[in-house]
Parts: structure tokens; C-alpha cells; sequence
């Protein structure tokens, strides 16, 4: 069964998919990838991140398929400047700018709730119908789902039960989020339910892998190929993206979703005022839960939100005696692959 | 090291200004004011809250708290001529190189431990997620307490109500730490205190519109930006008022600020904060006279005292910095227009995602209506790699262009 309907682009890993996919529409996550030609620098700036600036570099080079409009979060102030100049490039196209908190206090979970609502009310005017209350629960279960299928396919793959590469793991998680979600789950079942023994051993050194995306499948064919053994992520466009949604009936589904969304784990925009910090604390909790020997961190250049938590991060790591490996990247394989060398020598120091 | 510096700028420059007192003294008094709260913050003897740039300063100083923006320690690190040692502390430190100047030397200086430790901070999410991350790091290198204001990017009623609460509860967390309440008279007093000094700004921002403007292009230079700081106190009446009566003056005598003013200039965002031969260049050599910067301007109504978190709420994301660009670019073509300016100059501040980010943008926005911008590639607080040769090219090649328009 296919439920393919019009796309509704997005760009960050806090857009409430649920209610575009309600309102009906399918969220096609616009990934930093792709041949397009530089361009987005002369519109923004050459020192805005990557992430954003491919993002614009595939609108202006007419790389996206057909889209009935974008959702863009304020996630940080390259996100707002992405905001701003997609609506200077596609001017016509529906386009909406929701207001992210940096915080998940009560205040902000109750302000979050109105711009999912606003998104709602959006959706509906460029669909031309109101979404129901029921549409927005099944496109909560629906992600849930999703979320609950990547989540075990992914603890699978780390814990070695399956014979799926971590490469393998990155298409799917790219297709989740471009494609039918009914289509994406069809399929997953289909992955989930083959009886795949481990039978390739990889001797790689066990490593955990960090920052906040890292779309492209052959970043991790590289790292496996200098001896790394990927046990675990923080990524934004990997195990950081699901989240299933608690949907509290006596709550609101909006409220419920936008409590989910502030409260899942942080990326570096996020703050915990009361723990300045947290994320290099549960990123030190992560690695030390996977039994990783070491880490390695892969930061978009131009980044804020990391950049500046890096040295806090490091420290983190310092501290708890696992050694890590910082890469700056700009979202490239090409990027990634300049770095082979270091990548080797890190996991050849780990090995000892 | 800085006490000492703030002290002897006070009282170097209460002498000059007790040694003159019927010249003119308007900046004298501002750059007093600045140094007094300079003092105030390293002095060691007050409660010191660190805050983020759109922070309720009047509110803060009505309970007692002497608080100011961090990015205040870079501006005046590079004014000094000693920001260089702590950006390289900072990027030793594994700071990148490439995040705003004003964050990275604060980072530096607070890791050198010569940043007053606050007994709390207020950070804003406005204008800059760089701001929000380096109030995070200073709150978890100083071990304090942090307040978050996420300040709403649009002007609806459910944003300000959204921030109005967080102020609200602000106020809680502020008294937590100082032990007292707020005194309910004391904030009235500081709303009006900041209304009428509100007034008075505006009218100094109206006479500084005359052509030829009574300002030299330094007069006003961080004013907009820095007066927040001192919103609330008689302080801030008095130098509008200063500057009121100064301009006023000049525009009546017809004694402009810059004589022979040719080209009349706006300066987007920040200016260069450290010693720089562009700016004599512009003034003396091409007699263009920087006439508006970008935050010289009321954006937001009078407080009402009765209703005052509401009104602080809408002053927050009223600035330019907020929200979508077209607003920005509104509000950078009203000034134009207003100043009837020929040019603009845009710093690009290196490691500002925000402003330089919008550079394109801002670009054709004053395009629209016929004003030309040079964008300068620069870091306004960092003079280690200052081009100037490359600079003053630019800058010529520009006013070229200007006098070949007129
Ligand atoms: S969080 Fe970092 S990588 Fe993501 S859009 Fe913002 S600056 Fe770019
Ligand atoms: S210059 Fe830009 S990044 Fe730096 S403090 Fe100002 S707004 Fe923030």
C-alpha cells in the first residue's frame, strides 16, 4: 500500500512530523548531501555551517523533489537565516518558521504546544481541510512506530545481533525520513522479521560516535574501513531522532508531542539551566554504557551550538579517561575522507 | 587589572568634565557612566549577574543587582587594546577560532579567572545562539545558577504573554539569590525612570536626523546598544539629556558635528571596537559621517508601570536582531530613509551567524531602495588580523562610488 502525498520539507531534528503527516502530507527530512553547486555562501555567508548551506545549495540548484512547502525550526540562528533565504529563493512555496525554546520548563512545553499548533492551522490552510484529533494520534502512532523499529533495528546492529551494516542502518534512517512512512514501515518489518545471524565478524575497535548529523551511509563504510567498530551514536540523523511520543489523551496530543519533543535527549542547542553542561554528561554516560574504548565526535564547521560546548565536552571526556577524537567536517564524505588518517591513528592507538 | 582600568577612567574623566563643565560633555558623561559600571562589576563589593544582551537591566537593577551583558567585557577588552592575549588564551583553551570575538575573549578572560564571578546568570536567547552558549559555559566554569529567557521571535500575544511569565518568574529567581523581594516601588521608579529616558533618546535620535547631522559619527558610536545597560537609573536621563541639549544646540547654531559632512553613512550591527585607522579615514579624509548605526533607535513603547513585564517583554523582541529578516531589513530602510543616508557600511562580523549571515539579505533589502552597503569582511573585537590596507581600499572604492552617484 502506498500512501505517497505531497511533501512537506523539513531541516531539523525537532519539526513535529506527526502532524504534517496528519494533516496530509509526508515530511521529507531536505538532508545536507548531494552535487549541487555552491551557491547558498553568497546569499548568506561562507562561515554559516555546512548543514545549512547544502540545504540551500540543493533548493537553488533545483535538487529536491517537488515540495508543498517547509517547516523550518529555530533551532539556531543559521536556521533562521536558512528561513530567510529559502523564502528569498522560493518565494511562492508555503513556508512556516516555528518557535523552538532552548529550555523544557513548563513555560516552554505550553509555548512549544501553541507553535505545533500553529503549524497545524498552517497545514490545514495549504491543505485546504482541518486535521482531526484522530489524524494527529495516528500520525504519532505511526512515527512511534517508526521510532520503536529503528530504535531495536539499531540496538540490533550495535549489539552485533544482526547482520546489517551500520551503513545499511544509515539508508533506512535516510529513507524514514524522505519517504512513505506506511511504505518505510512495510518494509522495516520485512528487515525485522529476517532471521540475520551475525555472521560477519567485525574485529573493529569499539567506538562511539558523536555530534549532530552525519547523513551519508559511506561515512560509515570509511570509518569501519580504519578499523573502527561503530557501537553506538549520538546523532541527530541517527539514534537521536526517534523518540516515541507518550501520547497522553487527558494531556492534549499537541502538549504530549511537544513535551516529547524538548524533553528527548539533548542536541549541544539544548539547554538544562539547572546542568549547565548535561550534554557532555550523557554523551561520557553514553560511551561509558556502550563499552566503547574510545570516541569520536564529528562537528559541522561553523556550528555554534557545538563549537562552542566542544572544549566543555573534551574536558568531559578528559575527565572520564576515554579518549577522543574530534573531526570538523562540512558534511562531505570528501570531508570525512581528508581525515582518514587521523581516524586510523586514533583507532591504531586504541587498538594498543 | 580591570578595576584599576575603570577607576582610573572614572576619575580621569570626572576631572576633565569638573575641569569644563559648560563644554560639551554629553559622551564625557556616557563614557563615565560606562566606566562606574565598569568599576561596579569588578569592584568585587556588589551582586553581579552576567546576562545575555536583551536582559531586563532596569528590572535588575531595581533589585539591587548590578548585571550587564558579557559581550560589554569584549567591547571594552578591545577597546583597551588588551583582548589579544584572551582570544588566544580562549583558542588555546580549544575555543574555535572561528566563533564570535566578543564570546571568545570573554571565554578567554573568564578562563584567565579575570571575570568577576556573578552570583547568578540571566542568559536570552536573542540575538545570538553563540550568547546562549557562552552563558552556559560561563554558568558551568563559575559553578552559578543560570535563568534562560527565550525570547519569542514575533510580537504576538502569546509570545510576549510567553516571555512576560518568564520574566515574571526571572523576578523569583533573582530574589532566591539575593534574599529580598522585589521592591514593587523601586520598579515602578525604574519604569519610569526608563520611559523618561526613552523620551529623551528618541528626541536625541530625531535631532541627530538634521542634515548636517550634529553628531560626528563617534558621538553615538555603542550608544543604542550600551544605554540598555543603564535603562532604570537617573543615569541614563541625565546623558540623554546631555546629548539632547548638545544636539540640540549644534543643529540651532548650525554647528554640525562633522563640518563638511559629504556623505552621510549608517553602520550595520556592531561597530570596530578596537583603535582603527577607518574611522579617521572616513571623517577626515572623505568627510563621510557615520550619521545612524543599525541600534540607534527606540523600537518599543513606553513601559506601562502598571503592567510592567509585559511592556519589558515587548521592548526584548522588539529589537532588530529578532525575528525574520524583513523585519530587519524594514527597519534598516526606515533609518535610511529617515537619516536620508547614501550608504551603508555592514562590518560582517567574523563568527556572527546572525548578523553576517544576513549579509546577502540585508544587502538587497537597502538595494530596493537605491542604498548602496559595503560589506567589510572584519572581527570587530579582534585586531590581530585587521587588513587595514585592504580595508581602506574598500572603503575608498566605495565612497568613490558614492561621490560618482551624487
Ligand atoms: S545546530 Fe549547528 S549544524 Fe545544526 S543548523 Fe545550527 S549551526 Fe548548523
Ligand atoms: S556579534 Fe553576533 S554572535 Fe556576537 S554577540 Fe553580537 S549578535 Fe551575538
Amino acid at each position: 500500500m502506498s500512501d505517497m502525498k505531497g511533501y512537506i520539507g523539513f531541516a531539523c531534528a525537532y519539526t513535529p512530523l506527526p502532524i504534517i503527516y496528519a494533516a496530509g502530507y509526508t515530511p521529507y527530512r531536505v538532508l545536507p548531501m548531494g552535487d549541487s553547486p555552491d551557491q547558498a555562501g553568497h546569499i548568506l555567508h561562507d562561515n554559516l555551517c555546512p548543514h545549512i548551506k547544502r540545504i540551500l545549495d540543493r533548493a537553488m540548484g533545483n535538487d529536491l523533489p517537488d515540495l508543498a512547502g517547509i517547516v523550518f525550526m529555530n533551532s539556531c540562528d543559521a536556521m533562521r537565516r536558512l528561513a530567510d533565504a529559502w523564502h528569498h529563493i522560493r518565494p511562492d512555496e508555503y513556508s512556516i518558521f516555528l518557535d523552538l525554546p532552548a529550555t523544557a520548563d513548563e513555560l516552554s512545553i505550553s509555548f512549544f504546544t501553541g507553535e505545533i499548533s500553529k503549524l497545524a492551522v498552517a497545514l490545514s490552510k495549504w491543505r485546504g481541510r482541518n486535521i482531526s484529533a484522530t489524524e494527529i494520534e495516528y500520525g504519532i502512532l505511526l512515527y512511534n512506530q517508526i521510532a520503536d523499529f529503528m530504535n531495536e533495528l539499531t540496538e540490533k546492529i550495535y549489539k552485533g545481533k544482526a547482520n546489517i551494516h551500520r551503513a545499511v542502518l544509515q539508508e533506512l534512517f535516510n529513507r524514514s525520513v524522505t519517504g512513505s512512512p506506511i511504505t518505510f514501515i512495510e518494509d522495516a518489518r520485512k528487515i525485522l522479521s529476517e532471521n540475520r545471524p551475525n555472521k560477519t565478524v567485525n574485529e573493529g575497535v569499539p567506538v562511539f560516535l558523536f555530534g549532530h548529523l552525519l547523513p551519508d551511509p559511506e561515512a560509515f563504510m570509511l570509518f569501519e574501513s580504519c578499523g573502527a567498530k561503530i557501537i553506538l551514536d549520538d546523532l541527530c540523523t541517527g539514534s537521536r531522532f526517534f523518540y516515541p511520543v507518550a501520547a497522553d489523551g487527558k494531556k492534549g496530543l499537541v502538549k504530549s508531542l511537544a513535551e516529547s519533543l524538548l524533553l528527548r535527549p539533548p542536541c549541544a542547542r539544548t539547554i538544562d539551566s539547572t546542568m549547565p553542561g548535561k550534554i557532555g554528561k550523557i554523551l561520557i554516560s553514553k560511551a561509558r554504557e556502550s563499552g566503547a574504548r574510545g570516541a569520536i565526535a564529528h562537528v559541522v564547521k561553523f556550528c555554534d551550538p557545538y563549537l562552542s560546548r566542544l572544549p566543555s565536552i573534551r574536558e568531559e571526556f578528559r575527565k572520564a579517561g576515554i579518549p577522543l577524537l574530534v573531526l570538523e567536517g562540512d558534511c562531505t564524505l570528501r570531508s570525512i575522507g581528508q581525515q582518514q588518517t587521523r581516524i586510523e591513528a586514533f583507532i591504531e592507538m586504541l587498538r594498543q | 587589572m580591570m578595576l584599576q582600568y575603570f577607576k582610573d577612567l572614572e576619575s580621569g574623566i570626572a576631572t576633565k568634565i569638573k575641569e569644563n563643565p559648560d563644554s560639551p560633555n554629553a559622551r564625557k558623561k556616557y563614557a563615565l557612566e560606562v566606566a562606574r559600571l565598569g568599576a561596579r562589576l569588578y569592584s568585587g563589593e556588589n551582586s553581579v549577574a552576567w546576562c545575555g544582551i536583551t536582559a531586563p537591566f532596569d528590572l535588575l537593577s531595581a533589585m539591587g543587582v548590578t548585571s550587564c551583558f558579557v559581550e560589554f567585557v569584549g567591547a571594552m577588552l578591545a577597546s583597551t587594546g588588551t583582548i589579544g592575549t584572551f582570544l588566544d588564551h580562549a583558542e588555546h583553551s580549544g575555543y574555535a577560532s572561528d566563533i564570535c570575538g566578543y564570546h571568545r575573549s570573554v571565554l578567554g578572560s573568564a578562563k584567565q579567572g579575570l571575570m568577576p564571578v556573578p552570583d547568578f546568570l540571566i542568559a536570552t536567547s536573542c540575538p545570538c545562539t553563540g550568547g546562549l552558549a557562552v552563558m552556559e559555559n560561563l554558568a558551568g566554569m563559575f559553578k552559578k545558577d543560570l535563568f534562560v529567557l527565550h525570547i519569542p521571535q514575533d510580537e504576538s500575544g502569546k509570545s510576549i504573554k510567553y516571555l512576560a511569565d518568564q520574566i515574571r518568574q526571572m523576578t523569583g529567581f533573582v530574589s532566591a539569590h539575593t534574599g529580598s523581594k522585589i521592591d514593587e516601588e523601586a520598579f515602578r521608579s525604574a519604569i519610569e525612570n526608563t520611559n523618561s529616558a526613552r523620551e529623551l533618546m528618541k528626541e536625541v535620535f530625531e535631532l541627530a536626523t538634521h542634515v548636517p547631522s550634529p553628531t560626528n559619527g563617534h558621538d553615538l558610536s555603542n550608544f543604542g546598544i550600551v544605554m540598555a545597560l543603564l535603562l532604570g537609573t537617573e543615569a541614563a536621563i541625565e546623558i540623554s539629556k546631555a546629548y539632547r541639549d548638545e544636539f540640540a544646540a549644534r543643529n540651532r547654531e548650525m554647528k554640525p558635528g562633522m563640518p563638511g559632512e559629504k556623505h552621510r553613512l549608517m553602520w550595520i550591527q556592531n561597530r570596530i571596537q578596537f583603535r582603527n585607522p577607518l574611522d579617521a579615514l572616513l571623517r577626515e579624509q572623505y568627510k563621510a559621517n557615520i550619521v545612524v548605526d543599525e541600534l540607534n533607535s527606540i523600537t518599543w513603547e513606553p513601559v506601562d508601570p502598571d503592567d510592567p513585564y509585559t511592556g519589558l517583554a515587548r521592548r526584548a523582541i522588539s529589537i532588530p536582531f529578532n525575528g525574520n529578516i524583513r523585519r530587519r531589513v524594514n527597519h534598516l530602510q526606515k533609518l535610511a530613509l529617515y537619516y536620508r543616508i547614501d550608504g551603508a557600511i555592514n562590518p560582517c562580523h567574523r563568527g556572527c551567524r546572525q548578523g553576517a549571515g544576513a549579509r546577502g539579505l540585508i544587502n538587497e533589502g537597502l538595494k530596493e531602495i537605491g542604498i548602496p552597503v559595503l560589506n567589510l569582511e572584519v572581527d570587530v573585537v579582534d585586531p590581530r588580523d585587521f587588513a587595514e590596507g585592504q580595508l581602506s581600499t574598500r572603503i575608498e572604492a566605495f565612497i568613490e562610488m558614492l561621490e560618482a552617484r551624487a
